[in-house]
């Protein structure tokens, strides 16, 4: 009998509590904020970082990831459990930027952007694993940050966030084969920048 | 030239590939030193890409702006507050339950025996002994209990036999007995009453399934049902009668 009335107390507790902070909350389903927090906190950095590389301005950086978490917050309640959660995050993120004022003039001139991007005659048959080695961080952020945006953020996604082609495609919505070849064409860039400010002819 | 294993390479160190397929250029870089320094080659970019491009780490601020806006977002009342309505809830629950849930406590054994019910029900080969005939579900039992028991005639009734088999319960064998009235099923689970319980005994339930609960003769007897709480009984009570000494 004592075993009955702790477990049906129990159970009416779990209950209720769960009802209320939903009501609270105002929405219908979902996890409440404290889970949100655990998922989204240890994001603050990485999206922080892939926001600067769009914007290239700290205080937009800022105010773009201050967004962000706001709408994943906020649309929370819609997100699924079990799939990807920092895809989602970066997802929001990259959306938001798109409607910010430097995402609004990247989009105007996106076009011209890929038009513009010469295909040296730069063969790469030989790998230059020296002159890379060679290059210190500095050279290497000045040759991530020559890349245009739409190879740059492929670029990010996959070397440093380590996501799947398949996860990239989807955060940009773009398909699979544009990442593979956003992703060969910012490669092939980065060594000529390499290979250029080293000022090695290359002679392969 | 290039080897044509080369537009792989980079699939290879993105790790895109098959597992499969990623054997596959393993085994041939091993061969090919072309490839194998492509791979090198590809493998110290990407790394380079990763020292380098990890460069920001969100300012302090932005860590507190964002830790504060996720807790003002979170306008749950304080804990105390919630005690209060806790503890009316727990308030509410035990009286409750002092008030209507003792006549109908469902006890573990009770909702084992109704999972059981409806295991045998969803069962291919719901029973061991397939007969209608009492006189041969009741020996299929010997030297599988350690007691016996009667099962009733039900000539003229309007149950039938379906068989039986053996089930545990709490670590203590027993029969499970199904019958079935006009396409509704029953179990009659028997086992060996115990030295220190009192009389099973309770017919009202809170539960999906009738239960019926009797003891008599040394044994502990269960029914259960979706069927009328009005046939329930009058299997029961036919039971009872066959194993009354």
């Amino acid at each position: 009998m004592q075993d009955c009335k702790v477990s049906a107390g129990g159970i009416e507790l779990g209950r209720s509590n769960c009802v209320s902070a939903i009501a609270f909350r105002g929405d219908v389903s979902g996890l409440p904020n404290q889970d949100f927090e655990i998922l989204a906190l240890p994001l603050l950095d990485p999206l922080y970082n892939f926001a600067r590389w769009l914007c290239g301005d700290a205080d937009e950086a800022r105010d773009l990831v201050q967004e962000t978490f706001a709408k994943a917050l906020k649309g929370f309640a819609s997100f699924r459990q079990g799939t990807n959660f920092r895809a989602w995050m970066f997802t929001i993120l990259r959306n938001t930027f798109l409607t910010s004022r430097t995402g609004l003039e990247w989009r105007r001139t996106e076009q011209e952007d890929e038009e513009n991007f010469e295909e040296s005659a730069v063969t790469h048959d030989t790998p230059e694993i020296a002159l890379i080695r060679r290059a210190d961080t500095e050279m290497m952020r000045q040759a991530i940050a020559t890349l245009p945006l739409a190879f740059r953020e492929v670029l990010l996604l996959v070397d440093i966030e380590e996501m799947r082609y398949q996860e990239v495609a989807d955060v940009l919505r773009i398909p699979v084969g544009t990442v593979m070849s956003r992703l060969s064409r910012a490669r092939k860039q980065l060594r000529e920048y390499i290979v250029v400010t080293l000022g090695v002819k290359h002679e392969m | 030239m290039k080897c044509e294993w080369r537009q792989d390479v980079s699939l290879y160190v993105d790790d895109e590939l098959e597992p499969a397929r990623q054997q596959e250029v393993a085994a041939h870089l091993r061969r090919c030193a072309e490839c194998a320094a492509a791979v090198m080659e590809h493998t110290e970019l990407k790394k380079a890409v990763r020292i380098a491009g990890r460069q920001f780490s969100a300012p302090p601020e932005l860590h507190a702006g964002i830790g504060e806006s996720l807790r003002s977002a979170d306008v749950r009342p304080p804990l105390w507050r919630w005690s209060f309505v806790v503890l009316s809830i727990v308030a509410v629950a035990v009286l409750g339950f002092v008030l209507f849930s003792i006549p109908r406590r469902i006890n573990p054994e009770i909702a084992e025996l109704v999972d059981q019910h409806i295991t045998t029900l969803a069962s291919a080969s719901p029973v061991d002994v397939v007969s209608s005939d009492r006189h041969t579900v009741k020996p299929w039992f010997q030297g599988k209990l350690p007691f016996s028991f009667n099962l009733p005639e039900l000539t003229n009734s309007r149950f039938t036999l379906a068989g039986g088999k053996v089930v545990y319960l709490g670590q203590t064998p027993g029969a499970e007995l199904l019958y079935e009235v006009s396409k509704h099923k029953i179990s009659i689970f028997v086992f060996q009453a115990r030295g220190n319980e009192r009389a099973a005994s309770l017919s009202n339930h809170n539960l999906a399934f009738t239960v019926n609960a009797w003891s008599q003769g040394g044994l502990r007897c269960y029914l259960v049902t979706d069927a009328s709480k009005e046939d329930a009984s009058q299997l029961a009570s036919m039971f009872q009668a066959a194993n009354r000494i």
